[in-house]
């Protein structure tokens, strides 16, 4: 008869059965809280849709002013002179926030995918040395949620 | 007072034929491999996730270097492999399972619920007794004899349990959002079906266009979905419905796998469906006369396609005199023919399930139709 360490004893199986479905409980209804659902089985995606435009705070003059990322992509120069290139999917790999200025699927609904901009904003914020100009970064995001316009969304990250 | 620790007793001490097990084994084992083998594709084609955005539910500190995650993979496959093939089965399937969740945990961004299924029934299946049946490195004895197959396995009831959680959590979350309730989710969905349908070459008929746009259509679709979730979850633990259920999740799964992309989902939960099949085998009967080509062909197909070894085929020689060149029965030990017959051959063999209710439902029809007619 095959010998396992899984073979659990008659004492250990009430324990371990219970201990499993208290976790898988919690983290069931703990998901309900989170805004991607993350271990809650929700399956089905909802049918919402989102476009993101990125725009950059910067400084220029002394004077701060919001300019438009066209392309995902901008080019500065940092102390020394020497020119840098920033592009957003260089860093935000995750397809559904990679595309920008124009409607995409919320994989999860919007407020998953609201809730993983603004980590990508502020992720992509930390990574920004040679940018002596942009102080912030924002996403402007209209959302529409099954069918119907929800609003207006501003994210914001300042640079740490 | 009693009763309860006697359930208690049943329910945990409860020792049952493991041969399907090894089955569920294999299925899973395999499907943890593809899942890895899809990680390995994303890496070869994005990188190491470290490298760019990703979001861990751990500290920061936990997630591995690049080195470390490409030796998490690569001990993955192995332990994959090794489950299938049924050299330390369990402990391969622990440790499969084990470390895809932990990856899971370091990178939000890369949950997605039917990775997350496939794992937790895995990580479960390593606690029953999936090692006595389908070792395939023992090449002919792969499966042990019967008094060594009897075990405990009270985890199958917990791998049980984890199936029925995954329709109640994906039904809950449906009756919680008002939109999913009223079918406007769907009406949203279905609104887009055209224009997949014509990327793919497929122009949908004018009554179909009229269909999918229409809010009855959606909300009875809203309502149906939903139903049919909540009757799988339940409906698998009642004896009298649990092939109902069963046939209607192999449906409905069929039906989400032809309209949307959920990676491996429909697979895995098809798969873990084989969990709910009675473990004891060879409890019905195939009988053929081995003269008849048809009978003989079907006798053949059965030997391949009997994956969960349900019956024991036995040639009919010499025939009887008018008898039918194949009968089947079922537990209950009803002798059927014909359509019914076949129909009592679906409901136990995969392959065959999805025609189990047509063919039953054909069955009762013409059978009362000829008892009428008589």
């Amino acid at each position: 008869m095959p010998r396992s360490v899984l073979n659990l004893s008659p004492r250990l199986r009430p324990l371990f059965f219970c201990a499993y479905l208290a976790t898988q409980l919690t983290l069931l209804i703990r998901a309900q809280r989170s805004p991607d659902f993350v271990f809650g089985f929700q399956m089905f995606n909802a049918s919402s849709e989102l476009k993101i435009s990125l725009l950059r705070k910067v400084r220029r003059g002394g004077r701060s002013r919001v300019v438009h990322v066209r392309d995902g992509a901008w080019e500065t120069k940092d102390a020394s002179g020497e020119r840098h290139t920033f592009r957003w999917h260089d860093r935000i790999r995750y397809s559904r926030l990679t595309v920008l200025d124009r409607y995409v699927h919320a994989a999860y609904g919007l407020d998953a995918q609201l809730f993983r901009l603004q980590a990508a904003l502020h992720d992509f914020a930390a990574h920004l040395s040679g940018d002596r100009e942009t102080e912030a970064l924002i996403a402007e995001v209209d959302t529409i949620e099954n069918g119907r316009v929800r609003g207006h969304v501003r994210l914001q990250a300042d640079r740490p | 007072m009693n009763a309860l620790p006697a359930v208690w007793r049943r329910f945990f001490g409860e020792e049952r034929d493991a041969y399907v097990l090894g089955l569920l084994r294999l299925a899973i084992s395999a499907l943890l491999f593809f899942n890895l083998l899809r990680a390995v594709l994303e890496f070869e084609h994005s990188g190491y996730f470290g490298d760019y955005f990703h979001m861990p539910m751990l500290s920061e500190v936990w997630v591995p270097s690049r080195a470390g995650y490409q030796l998490i993979l690569g001990a993955q496959g192995l332990a994959a492999v090794l489950a299938f093939v049924g050299l330390w089965p369990r402990e391969a399937l622990l440790v499969a399972s084990s470390l895809g969740l932990y990856l899971l945990t370091c990178d939000r961004l890369q949950y997605h619920n039917n990775r997350y299924t496939l794992l937790l029934l895995g990580l479960l299946l390593a606690f029953t007794p999936c090692d006595r049946s389908l070792l395939l490195v023992r090449k002919r004895s792969h499966t042990l004899p019967r008094a060594q197959r009897i075990a405990p396995t009270f985890a199958r009831r917990l791998f049980q349990i984890q199936v029925s959680l995954v329709y109640l959590g994906s039904t809950g979350g449906k009756l919680l959002d008002a939109d999913w309730r009223s079918g406007q989710v769907l009406l949203m969905r279905f609104a887009k079906a055209p224009e997949i349908c014509a990327q793919h070459g497929l122009i949908l008929p004018a009554w179909v266009l009229l269909l999918l746009g229409s809010a009855w259509f959606a909300s009875l679709a809203a309502k149906a979905a939903i139903t049919s979730e909540l009757f799988i979850a339940l409906g698998v633990w009642l004896p009298r419905t649990r092939r109902l259920a069963l046939w209607l999740g192999v449906g409905f799964h069929f039906w989400i796998e032809l309209t949307a992309s959920v990676e491996l989902f429909s697979w895995v939960m098809a798969t873990s469906y084989l969990a709910f099949v009675t473990p004891e085998i060879r409890e019905r009967r195939l009988e053929y006369v081995p003269s008849h080509a048809r009978a003989a062909a079907l006798a053949r197909f059965v030997a391949v396609a009997d994956w969960c070894a349900r019956f024991e085929r036995t040639p009919l020689t010499p025939p009887a005199p008018a008898s039918a060149a194949f009968y089947v029965t079922n537990r209950e030990g009803q002798r059927a023919t014909g359509v019914l017959g076949l129909a009592q051959l679906a409901e136990a063999i995969p392959l065959l399930f999805p025609f189990w209710m047509p063919l039953a439902l054909y069955a009762r029809f013409t059978t009362k139709a000829r008892a009428l007619r008589s």
